[in-house]
């Protein structure tokens, strides 16, 4: 098969982190740490030695217990961090709403910072200016818009965040567990907004600890477990797995 | 070298939507705005006038001009280095959220502090029309140590931000390097006043090379000699490809240290 029928290939990927005891942030601690020479940091393995494939227009959740490498391996496909090991191959151009509001900046007005988010996830400045009619209205922002963003509610703020975000139309779309954003009406515009995308023949990754949302809206599933990939496959096997998983957990302190 | 070049023209809307960003910053909820940036090199200006041209007599005439002229470039220098030394720390949270090219932000906060010199060029001019002192042609040679004095900032300053994403103390250490750099520049003395034997130590530094330019065009209405002028702008490149080297060469792990 081509390699561009795949939106993403990761091929044996490992992610390790520095887990750091104390940090040296100043040069006396460095002095000090010569002098002692004890070790004030660890390596710590989050994603370990992870390999799969998502098709183009495939929708794709990511599910597993906190810790267990879901955001990690986020932004080792939005290329955020660059993998200590492995190859990772990315297709298409991707816009991450991971952490929505990246490069927000609080004096600057809604109009003002759509532009510098819009340019921040790779638009051009022209394709932002053709999109901010839609960004606006679908954020519900209103006269807001030319008012400076610290005056926004937390609602207003995150609205205006994933708008952008989903206005940029990328051919790859990671969400990571956001679709609590807004009130019920604004959750069901987003919905409608993602399955659109996906009906565009888009790809999506999803992280979400919502079952039902994995369930109802994914071809396929991951479960990730300690870093480890441990079962890909439809969404219902994959949830029971972790249905398993979570029975483990609770049934741990009782075993002890 | 060409690689930094292509960058730049590659991200070059985003790089000036940040350099605006930065000014507007700084300059919002105030209510003279973007005045200030003009008002404040021609506030500094008028003290340093009355302060050298009624209170203390020097034997250099016009002595405000003679110092502006190079006060001016060096301002510029310190401030942009502390304000990119900070650039990669203080976007840190961006950085681990989004994937975008790392370069942006050392050259946006230089944008910025151009926009701002360049600004302080005007109230100089008119000072120097206000005093009846003479505007030498060579003021059209200015672009030239500009662009020595903008690429050696950079690569300044590619270094420092660099630096301080592992070591936070860079960002205390450079004040104090920066004041004590300030005096070892002639800036608010001339270089004849050194004695001969020490003369060879100012050689040393490459920014004399760099601001030398703007005084000989400023105030003594000179051309450098062509060595002179060659030498400013190749400390000027030199420091841009060694600076922006060791930016390359560590930028990748930013992220795990921000």
């Amino acid at each position: 098969m081509p390699e561009t029928e795949y939106s993403v290939i990761l091929h044996d990927v490992v992610q390790s982190f520095r887990r750091i005891k104390e940090r040296p942030d100043t040069l006396r601690e460095v002095f000090a740490r010569i002098r002692h020479r004890h070790k004030r940091y660890e390596d710590f393995e989050a994603v370990k030695n992870v390999s799969f494939a998502i098709s183009r227009g495939e929708m794709v959740g990511l599910i597993g217990r906190n810790g267990s490498g879901k955001s990690t391996l986020l932004k080792i496909i939005a290329g955020v961090y660059s993998p200590t090991s492995g190859e990772v191959i990315v297709n298409g151009t991707i816009a991450p709403l991971i952490e929505l509001g990246a490069g927000f900046h609080h004096e600057l007005t809604g109009r003002e910072n759509i532009l510098l988010n819009g340019l921040l996830l790779g638009l051009t400045k022209r394709e932002v200016r053709e999109r901010e009619a839609r960004i606006i209205e679908f954020a519900e922002l209103g006269d807001f818009i030319d008012s400076p963003i610290k005056q926004y509610s937390s609602g207003m703020y995150m609205r205006l965040a994933f708008s952008v975000a989903i206005e940029v139309e990328p051919d790859i779309l990671i969400i990571d567990e956001i679709l609590g954003v807004g009130d019920v009406g604004f959750q069901q515009k987003s919905f409608e907004r993602i399955q659109q995308f996906r009906d565009a023949g888009k790809t999506i990754v999803f992280v979400s600890h919502a079952m039902e949302n994995v369930r109802n809206l994914c071809d396929r599933a991951l479960l990730l477990h300690n870093g480890r990939l441990v079962q890909d496959g439809t969404p219902s096997d994959v949830i029971a797995r972790y249905r398993e998983l979570l029975g483990q957990r609770v049934a741990e302190p009782a075993r002890r | 070298m060409i690689e930094f070049v292509r960058e730049c023209y590659r991200y070059r809307e985003l790089i000036w939507a940040l350099a605006m960003k930065e000014l507007r910053v700084r300059y919002k909820r105030s209510v003279l705005g973007f005045i200030w940036a003009l008002l404040n090199p021609a506030l500094l200006m008028l003290v340093l006038t009355l302060v050298f041209g009624a209170l203390m007599r020097f034997s250099v005439p016009h002595y405000s001009i003679f110092l502006l002229s190079m006060l001016l470039p060096w301002t510029f220098f310190s401030q942009s280095l502390s304000y990119s030394v900070e650039s990669i720390v203080s976007n840190g949270e961006l950085l681990k959220k989004v994937r975008v090219a790392r370069l942006i932000f050392p050259v946006a906060a230089l944008v910025s502090n151009i926009i701002n010199f360049l600004l302080s060029m005007i109230p100089l001019f008119l000072l120097v029309i206000g005093l009846r002192f003479p505007v030498h042609w060579t003021w059209i040679y200015l672009p030239i140590p500009m662009l020595g004095l903008f690429l050696f900032t950079l690569g300044v300053a590619f270094f420092l931000a660099t630096a301080n994403v592992f070591y936070r103390d860079v960002s205390h250490i450079i004040q104090v390097v920066l004041s004590a750099w300030f005096y070892f520049c002639p800036i608010i003395y001339s270089l004849d006043f050194v004695p001969a034997r020490y003369r060879w130590f100012f050689r040393l530094n490459p920014l004399v090379y760099v601001l030398n330019g703007f005084r000989l065009s400023i105030y003594y209405g000179l051309l450098p000699s062509w060595q002179s002028a060659v030498l400013s702008l190749a400390s000027g490149v030199g420091a841009l490809a060694l600076g922006f080297a060791v930016f390359r060469r560590y930028e990748k792990s930013f992220v795990y240290y921000v």
